[in-house]
């Protein structure tokens, strides 16, 4: 429910500009909204209690439970807390929560943990619940005049290249597992290697070429035999 | 037409041919005669060939006219800077026309006739007081004229040319609304101007930190040097790579060629890092175009002008005072004393470089202290032809970039040093006022690890070690080899230890020269004092070696085969009896002697490897020390700006901008808007070149070829210097400039300018003057 197999968004403002789009996110409805805000929710709840877990186990005062004064800075509103944060205060709520029954029954946990297996698992959930991404976006961008720019979400990174420099654009076909591949490549002139479009998620050969030609039809002025004006509408949102 | 004066018309044409009758009745034989000479025919014939070439030439022929002049499909391509700014006024679009719709826009002139703007920038007035020769502006921007591009803010009943834009901005829109009569869809690519002036640029290359022609040169030296076996095997996947892609070459089915939209991408990124200096220049001289109203000055204004004018000249002629007596007794002076450093940094480089013979090792690629010196003069001896270099850059336009890297290479080198020596006066105060305790410890800790762990290591060996029952005998002859000669050096040791810290304080004296210094000292000491570990190393790989070699052979014999030499391949062959058993039992022999030659081994291949890390680690320290992008570094932090790495393209929406210009009754050309980012080095590249010389440590140390090594008890080879040492040189031209070049470099620098009179000096201070802005670059405004 949360992501799709990939598929493509072609956005064309102008028939000589477009952007192809593969992602795995769906197109955003309430439900999935809902459902990414308790994603976030439980992912800011782990990262939480993995900080209470490591706090009470390495830096928490040792068996001087002192529920009078943090009771005191846990009553106030949330308004005068966010007005005065500052690391003592951040010490002191994680304290509080520390000492609250979850909180509590968290750092018996961690203290039940050997240390090696206790820092192993919560680097492992702050990995997942900090780095891991949902949803992977990957475009290209062809603007006629000037080249084609592939994009990832994946690292964000981006590469821009001109269309003096390009040689071919072309689908080609690779074994990967047990299954044949078919991938979009740009071959530059004067490099060694080719720069594949969509590396991450490498979508299925209907949505390859369905990009390689309109690719090939915005990349190069038509010629005067092929007329394509007026084929695509402008300001136009295709879903595949 | 009426019915009465259709009446009069016929009586006249019926009276008009009843009083010429004759006339008719010639016109009538003449068409008989035509008709019986085949007049008609003719003209028919002539008639039908005239149309069949019409239908069949000319029509064609328009027809591909106007394909042709449909061929760019109406796509036209506006650069505009974003931060441009915006007006409501009425102004004229100045820029360059990089192809019929390929425009670039520089600036936007308010409030002035377009016809004005066309003769000045014929005529040049709008370059009037240039800093610098205009020629170079055409020259980079590789355009021979700016032109006049269209109307900003002007009604649509102005008639305007077809080839001119129409747009409409303003402080509200973000974004011009642009269209012209020739497109059928825009590109709108907007970018951020970079400030020439804080030595931001944007280009389609990443910056290159490191001099670019080292690599070749390199290859050469290894090519002579006999290359090692990994580098010919990347040089062969190379091989194989290209062969691939000339082939790919051959796949692509339609040749595209590439217009001249798509070859002006390069000198379009020149124009971008033209844009604000040349709309600096442009927007101060506009006051120069047409009739504008002008104000003369109030009394005040003069009399304040007057006492200015006095202040500069007294300035100015304590500055000439100063630059024509004092200034060049001081250059000259500086000069000379450059001149003799370098003769003899010449002379202390070519110690360090010679060789015996042209294979040999050079002293400094023997010894780190010897490298590290030979950097630094070689630094010494570029960094004059830097700084010309950067000299002259202050003779040329701002936004000439191309001197932007040495620049960044220039203060990254002087940064290194100044950083170096900052850390090495630390640690050397350090080790002056503690030598005696260094010196004491560093004697202990060669005592213990290279002489006591050693030898208490051997005594083990000797003594059955870890219940392993090795030969007695043999491990005694050897520990007792091994003992006596870690006697002996230790007893060398201990001659040398009241000279120690001598040695310490001559080191921690060295470190004012720079923190790498004693690190290279360091590394040097090192291997001189663990040469007795490297020696035992060598022998006892020989003994495995040998002894090694004598089990295959003679295993061989033990199952009735034998090694062919002339062919490389083991043959079978009947041995007799005799030499059956004697080979057997010296099989056994050696074979059970093993084991204890294999410990030894052992022992003293980890010894030395554990150097060579140390060594490594030095070497890593020095390298850090040399060459860390430091300054680039800083930049990247400070203005990423300055660090392009590329551009990138993003596409806007055009819904809101679509919103905002629904009032305009006009239809908009189908418009997108993109936005060209300039996109700083990233860090990978910045560490390009460690990233290079960790790969070769690791091809060279870590390869299966180095464990095969260690198993059969080959020497294994250290990295070659220079290999390692790559990095370090990548800051260096290949080929230093000589003493001769240099003092020609120097001295071509120009003078310092000679400050021109500031303002010229009011002759009467009567009269209409204009306001001094007017002037342009050198007079002053009243803020």
């Amino acid at each position: 429910m949360l992501t799709t197999p990939p598929h493509l968004y072609i956005r064309r403002p102008s028939p000589t500009t477009a952007e192809f789009t593969v992602t795995t996110c769906p197109p955003m409805t309430i439900p999935l909204r809902l459902a990414l805000l308790s994603i976030l929710a439980i992912r800011i709840t782990v990262v939480l209690s993995v900080i209470i877990a490591l706090y009470s186990q390495f830096f928490a005062p040792q068996a001087q439970p002192q529920p009078p004064q943090p009771l005191e800075t846990s009553s106030p509103t949330a308004k005068t807390i966010l007005s005065q944060i500052s690391p003592s205060t951040l010490l002191t709520l994680l304290q509080t929560l520390q000492l609250s029954a979850p909180g509590q029954s968290l750092s018996r946990l961690a203290a039940a943990l050997p240390t090696w297996i206790l820092l192993l698992i919560s680097s492992a959930l702050l990995y997942t619940s900090l780095l891991l991404r949902l949803h992977t976006t990957e475009s290209v961008l062809v603007l006629r005049g000037l080249g084609i720019q592939t994009s990832s979400s994946r690292g964000s990174n981006t590469r821009f290249i001109p269309t003096a420099k390009i040689q071919d654009v072309l689908i080609n076909e690779a074994f990967k597992g047990f299954e044949v591949r078919y991938y979009l490549v740009v071959v530059v002139e004067g490099e060694e290697d080719v720069v594949v479009v969509f590396p991450g998620l490498l979508p299925g050969r209907r949505i390859v070429e369905a990009v390689w030609r309109g690719v090939r039809g915005c990349l190069y002025e038509p010629g005067p035999g092929e007329g394509e004006r007026g084929r695509y509408k402008d300001g136009g949102i295709e879903r595949w | 037409m009426h019915p009465f004066s259709t009446l009069t018309l016929g009586i006249f044409v019926a009276g008009y041919i009843t009083a010429r009758w004759d006339l008719v009745t010639r016109l009538y034989e003449l068409a008989i005669f035509a008709w019986d000479y085949g007049v008609v025919s003719r003209a028919a014939k002539g008639f039908a060939v005239l149309t069949f070439v019409f239908l069949a030439v000319f029509i064609p022929v328009q027809r591909l006219a106007t394909l042709e002049a449909n061929l760019h499909d109406g796509l036209m391509r506006v650069f505009w800077p974003a931060d441009l700014p915006r007006s409501n006024l009425k102004g004229v679009v100045v820029g360059w026309r990089n192809s019929a719709l390929d425009v670039f826009v520089v600036a936007i002139l308010d409030e002035v006739e377009p016809r004005n703007v066309e003769s000045a920038l014929k005529l040049g007035t709008l370059f009037r007081n240039a800093p610098h020769p205009v020629s170079r502006i055409y020259e980079l921007c590789g355009q021979s004229s700016l032109y006049v591009l269209g109307l900003s803010n002007t009604p649509e009943t102005v008639e305007i040319d077809p080839s001119w834009v129409r747009v409409t901005t303003g402080p509200g829109h973000r974004v011009p609304s642009v269209s012209c009569a020739r497109a059928s869809s825009i590109q709108i690519i907007l970018f951020e101007r970079p400030l020439p002036g804080r030595m931001q640029y944007i280009s389609l290359n990443p910056i290159a930190l490191a001099l670019g022609d080292k690599q070749d040169s390199f290859r050469n030296d290894f090519s002579e040097s006999g290359e090692e076996e990994e580098e010919k095997q990347e040089r062969l996947n190379k091989k194989k790579k290209q062969q691939l892609v000339e082939k790919l070459k051959d796949h692509s089915v339609i040749k595209h060629v590439p217009s001249a939209k798509e070859r002006a991408l390069a000198k379009i990124v020149n124009q971008m890092n033209w844009a604000w200096e040349l709309e600096k220049l442009i927007q101060k001289n506009v006051s120069r175009i047409g009739t504008r109203p002008k104000r003369s000055l109030s009394v005040s204004e003069r009399v304040v002008e007057s006492a200015t004018t006095m202040r500069d000249m007294a300035l100015v002629w304590l500055w000439d005072l100063m630059v024509v007596y004092v200034l060049p007794i001081i250059r000259r002076i500086f000069v000379l004393g450059l001149m003799c450093h370098r003769i003899a940094a010449e002379m202390m480089l070519r110690v360090l470089e010679w060789r015996a013979r042209p294979r040999y090792a050079a002293l400094k690629d023997i010894s780190a202290t010897a490298q590290q010196v030979e950097i630094r003069l070689q630094q010494f001896c570029y960094w004059p032809m830097q700084y010309v270099t950067l000299r002259l850059r202050k003779n040329d336009w701002e936004s000439v970039t191309t001197s932007h890297p040495d620049y960044i290479r220039f203060y990254n080198s002087l940064w290194l040093v100044a950083n170096d020596v900052i850390i090495g006066i630390a640690l050397g105060s350090y080790i002056i006022d503690n030598s005696d305790w260094v010196a004491e410890e560093i004697s202990r800790l060669l005592s213990t690890y290279t002489v006591d762990a050693l030898q208490s290591s051997i005594s083990w060996l000797m003594g059955w070690p870890a219940g392993l029952k090795l030969n007695t005998e043999l491990a005694e002859f050897l520990g007792d080899l091994f003992l006596w000669v870690i006697d002996y050096w230790s007893s060398c040791i201990e001659t040398l230890h009241p000279a120690l810290p001598h040695i310490v304080s001559i080191i921690g004296f060295s470190s004012f020269a720079g923190a790498s210094m004693p690190i290279a000292l360091l590394s040097d000491l090192l291997s001189i004092l663990t040469i007795h570990i490297y020696s035992f190393y060598l022998a006892s790989a020989r003994i495995f070696h040998w002894q090694l070699n004598i089990l295959i052979s003679l295993f061989h014999l033990f199952r009735g085969k034998k090694h062919n030499v002339l062919r490389n391949r083991i043959d079978s062959c009947d041995y007799d009896l005799d030499q059956l058993l004697v080979g057997t039992i010296l099989f056994t022999l050696l074979f059970y002697l093993l084991p204890t030659v294999v410990v030894f081994y052992l022992n003293f291949a980890i010894a030395r490897m554990a150097i060579i890390s140390l060594k490594a680690v030095f070497d890593t320290m020095l390298s850090c020390l040399n060459h860390f992008p430091l300054f680039a570094l800083m930049l990247r932090i400070k203005d990423p700006r300055r660090l392009p790495g590329g551009i990138r393209f993003e596409l806007r929406d055009t819904q809101d901008f679509r919103i905002a210009f629904r009032d305009p009754p006009r239809q908009l050309p189908s418009t997108s808007v993109i936005y060209l980012k300039s996109t700083p080095l990233n860090f990978k590249a910045m560490f390009h070149q460690y990233f290079q010389m960790g790969n070769r440590i690791r091809k060279h140390y870590l390869s299966p070829r180095v464990l095969l090594c260690l198993l059969t008890g080959e020497f294994v080879p250290p990295l070659n210097r220079k290999n390692l040492y790559s990095l370090q040189y990548s800051m260096l031209p290949a080929r230093r400039a000589g003493v001769m070049e240099m003092w020609d470099a120097v001295n071509s620098l120009p003078g310092p300018k000679r400050r021109a009179m500031p303002i010229y000096v009011p002759a009467l201070a009567n009269g209409k003057r204009l306001p001094s802005n007017y002037a342009g670059g050198r007079s002053r405004s009243y803020a």
